[in-house]
């Protein structure tokens, strides 16, 4: 990761701007959701190598403000919803494209399903991620 | 295989702008990925590559850019360990959801 963020400086002119954008591991938000309302059904579990591969890439700017490479400009973080028609969309993408990042455990997965069931005809399910936005300036040559 | 509609209200797109104005720059992207974030600002820069290790990904990305950014978006498959470009090519760098 230090390697690609020292190519990266390779390839910026002097004063280049660099973003890094990415989510973060923070027991987002589960909601279910319509036009009418919208009911929060618990939280999705950080998973330890989801945690792992924040700090590792934390470390990595860290390591590249500290090599002289890109000082940090400005940062914030916002929310990002990922959306399912169904609860049951929901579960399937959490096991089988987060596996290892996110968990989901059975408590709010029953109760997302109640509620999305419950709901009303229009009601679909999201999860609230925190997305990280950072700016860096280029420093040296 | 589930679908997701992912960020419907586009506040990646908003944060993004706000943060960075491509208008007329020369701009890496590192984990274009299949290019969803890539169109929504490519338009605007002078010339964008895409860099993603995922063949298949770049390929739906490719079949997906429209024929108005043809001479504009480029595609690599690479790692960003490896960045096939000379020293200070890049106005500006977006790792996306890659670092």
């Amino acid at each position: 990761m230090v390697h690609a963020l020292g190519e990266i400086h390779r390839v910026l002119v002097p004063d280049g701007i660099l973003i890094d954008l990415r989510p973060l591991c923070d027991n987002w938000r589960i909601e279910v959701f319509s036009a009418r309302e919208t009911r929060e059904t618990g939280h999705v579990t950080d998973l330890p190598l989801g945690l792992e591969d924040d700090e590792t890439a934390n470390q990595a700017m860290a390591n590249a403000e500290s090599n002289g490479w890109f000082a940090r400009e400005s940062e914030t973080f916002f929310p990002l919803h990922y959306v399912w028609d169904t609860a049951s969309d929901m579960e399937k993408w959490i096991d089988e494209e987060w596996t290892n990042f996110i968990g989901l455990d059975e408590e709010p997965r029953r109760a997302t399903r109640s509620a999305w069931a419950l709901g009303d005809a229009d009601s679909r399910v999201r999860v609230r991620a925190k997305m990280l936005i950072a700016r860096w300036r280029k420093m040296g040559f | 295989m589930a679908k997701a509609t992912k960020d419907p209200e586009q506040n990646e797109t908003r944060h993004l702008q706000k943060f960075v104005d491509v208008t007329g720059k020369r701009v890496l992207e590192i984990g274009c990925g299949e290019g969803r974030l890539t169109w929504r600002y490519a338009a605007a820069s002078l010339l964008t590559v895409g860099l993603d290790p995922k063949q298949d990904a770049l390929r739906v990305a490719s079949i997906d850019r429209s024929s108005d950014l043809t001479d504009k978006v480029h595609f690599v498959n690479t790692h960003a360990e490896t960045i096939p470009f000379h020293k200070e090519t890049f106005d500006i760098a977006i790792l996306a959801w890659s670092l």
